[in-house]
């Protein structure tokens, strides 16, 4: 669902100058596949063994007790991700501009709620207006 | 289109009413709870980067096999990076 949302505002993401990127750690044969499904116009990267995800400090281990239930429903994580350590990242999206700055972060440890694309694409706009010279993002009222 | 968190969360509604085709049971929903409530506990979202830190570079393989690296895409303006776990 994630992914469909952040193609819808992919035009507009790209109208302002910027891309998107998307990092998971699954395989590139299941990549390939996800891509192809929902037509989407940007990358899914493979980020093996979640090194980068790391490296944004967003890893967790997933408690023994839920392996077994993540197993009962074939989520296999080892064969998915080659991951045999069980490990996750955390849902996270960030916008970082030109410089390589982090100026927007989403990190939820609650998989079940994510940032609206809305709120992106509004990160992104904010970017624009601060990065154009001499155009001020607040005109005073005569 | 609804907005994402919406139909997110009628996903939620339906995978944890246990009807078909999730069929999810009382004792796998209250785990999975659990596990959320746990990782909330810990602190764990608060220690990742933040506003202002400087992004970490990467390089890595999209679903062409094509290598696709950071400073790169940079060049060409900001960057909206996103972390999925999964298809699954």
């Amino acid at each position: 669902m994630e992914l469909e949302a952040l193609q819808g505002i992919y035009s507009e993401v790209k109208d302002l100058g910027a891309q998107i990127v998307v990092l998971t750690p699954e395989l590139e044969r299941y990549t390939r596949a996800l891509h192809k499904k929902l037509n989407l116009t940007f990358d899914i990267l493979t980020d093996l063994h979640l090194k980068i995800a790391e490296q944004f400090r967003l890893l967790y281990v997933l408690p023994d007790y839920l392996r077994e239930i993540y197993r009962s429903v074939g989520n296999a994580l080892d064969r998915f991700h080659d991951e045999p350590e069980f490990r996750l990242s955390m849902p996270a999206r960030y916008v970082v501009d030109k410089h390589g700055i982090i100026r927007a972060a989403d990190v939820s440890a609650d998989y079940t709620i994510r940032p609206e694309p809305s709120d992106t694409l509004n990160a992104l706009r904010a970017l624009k207006d601060q990065l154009a010279p001499g155009r001020p993002s607040f005109v005073y009222p005569n | 289109m609804a907005d994402l968190q919406s139909r997110l969360d009628q996903f939620k509604k339906a995978f944890e009413s246990g009807a078909p085709p999730y069929n999810a049971t009382q004792e796998a929903i209250e785990t999975m709870h659990r596990a959320t409530r746990e990782l909330e506990t810990s602190g764990l979202a608060n220690k990742a980067l933040k506003v202002g830190d400087c992004a970490p570079q990467f390089s890595l393989f999209n679903q062409d096999q094509v290598e696709v690296n950071s400073p790169d895409l940079l060049r060409q303006g900001p960057l909206v990076v996103s972390f999925f776990r999964g298809h699954w």
